[in-house]
């Protein structure tokens, strides 16, 4: 079942745009947006975050118009922007706890599992943490509050190979538990390694939306890696 | 909208945003234009706005799960309590300068404006031209605010300068009213004041939830 429908999304910037984006995003599986910087992908999120605005098209959360259910569609999608961070000053603590109000799902024991996992101090402010444990922080409020979707614009970015390695490892342990896990990355092994479907933008056009396995059927040539395809697409030859 | 104030209260505040509320004491000043009072009480205001700026609280409270006019709704009311606040020192003063100080001379050969409920009703104005020119304007970006401030500044100081000067021309000594002379139509000045403060606060939010709701962040 298709938790997420994007039809047509159109958006034009004065030096960029989005065309005619179109996509599903299944219940319980990993979905990779993978495009080279610039492509269109932090556009294309923020619009299924209402953040922007498209000129066309429709955002669908669970057969229903986000434009018209936003509260309610929000509770149940998870969000992290890589290393953005809120408040740098306030403990995280006092972030957290602040956060969880708004969320009638908060889980407290899934927060502290995290925050385990993730070795973080809650009781330091975001100016002291790394890049790194600026990804986890983000993650941990979108993974705390029992989402039905998890939107990750470029989650692996910063992060050492292990912390890179643990996340995948929970994203495959989240699409278990029926989360649809929707994440943005220019690192292609992060698909290799757990994505169960492809999106792929190139210059604000969706070139294919498939499962990896198709994705690999249909473009891949003469043996190559997923990564090796890709390139060989990025550089204008597309056709396998 | 609860949740949403005590986000407002406990991250994107400023500490100055509550100290400044004590400029609404001003009231009590002699030989002072007290309507910079609520200058100031707006100042503390700003620095909230700039905070929120500096932090990324804007997008922060986008993205939670409340629909974006909320996060315009919260700014408002937010401001609205610290404005209210110093409105209450202020009536404060007002009701002892009217009362248990009218016939004080320091406050009786003051050449400045008196702060009686007319003063009350221009400082309910001027906190209505902060809601409408500042936030308002702040909220067609939700980033630059710049120009709204200085605009806002110009409208206020030649409010406050109309404010002190009116008095002083023939016909209208009772804007200068002492104890309770002249109450019917000081209680007046005093509700078109309070009016002017409504429809320019709603009026605002309404124009900025709608701004909001169109940019893109």
């Amino acid at each position: 079942m298709n938790i997420v429908k994007i039809n047509n999304l159109c958006k034009t910037y004065p030096t960029f745009r989005l065309s005619d984006v179109s996509f599903t995003i299944p219940e319980g599986e990993i979905t990779g947006f993978i495009g080279r910087n610039g492509a269109g992908k932090t556009t294309t999120i923020k619009s299924m975050l209402n953040l922007v605005h498209p000129d066309k098209g429709e955002i669908q959360y669970f057969g229903k118009i986000l434009t018209e259910n936003e509260a309610e569609i929000k509770k149940y999608i998870g969000y992290s922007g890589g290393t953005i961070c809120w408040y740098p000053r306030k403990k995280l603590s006092e972030i957290i706890k602040t956060e969880k109000l708004f969320y009638d799902t908060w889980d407290d024991e899934a927060c502290q599992k995290y925050i385990k996992l993730f070795s973080l101090d809650v009781n330091k402010s975001a100016i002291e943490l790394s890049e790194g444990m600026k990804v986890k922080c983000n993650l941990l409020v979108a993974l705390s509050h029992n989402a039905k979707v998890l939107i990750l614009d470029e989650p692996t970015s910063g992060l050492d190979p292990f912390s890179r390695d643990e996340l995948l490892d929970i994203f495959t342990e989240l699409k278990k538990n029926g989360v649809a896990v929707f994440f943005s990355t220019h690192i292609i092994s992060d698909l290799e390694k757990c994505a169960d479907n492809i999106v792929y933008i190139s210059n604000g056009k969706i070139v294919d939306s498939l499962s990896k396995a198709d994705f690999i059927d249909k473009y891949e040539k003469n043996g190559e890696s997923l990564e090796e395809t890709i390139l060989r697409m990025e550089r204008g030859d597309i056709n396998a | 909208m609860r949740n949403i104030l005590i986000k407002e209260i406990k991250l994107s505040a400023s500490f100055l945003s509550f100290l400044f509320i004590l400029f609404g004491f001003m009231f009590f000043l002699p030989g002072y234009p007290i309507l910079c009072g609520a200058f100031f009480v707006t100042l503390g205001i700003f620095q909230s706005f700039q905070n929120a700026r500096e932090t990324n609280d804007i997008l922060f409270s986008a993205l939670l799960p409340i629909a974006k006019k909320d996060v315009v709704k919260g700014k408002y009311i937010f401001v609205c309590i610290i404005e209210l606040s110093a409105l209450l020192l202020m009536a404060l003063a007002v009701i002892l300068r009217m009362t248990v100080f009218s016939d004080a001379g320091v406050y009786r050969s003051n050449a400045l404006m008196n702060a009686n409920l007319f003063a009350l009703g221009m400082a309910f104005f001027i906190f209505g031209v902060y809601n409408a020119v500042f936030v308002g304007g702040f909220f067609k970006t939700a980033y630059k605010f710049g120009k709204p401030f200085v605009v806002y500044i110009i409208l206020t100081f030649i409010t406050v300068f109309v404010a002190e000067a009116l008095h002083h021309f023939p016909l209208l000594e009772f804007l200068n009213a002492f104890g309770t002379d002249y109450i019917g139509i000081q209680t007046g000045l005093l509700a078109a004041g309070i009016s002017a403060f409504l429809l320019l606060t709603l009026f605002s939010c309404r124009k900025s939830c709608y701004n909001f709701e169109m940019i893109d962040l």
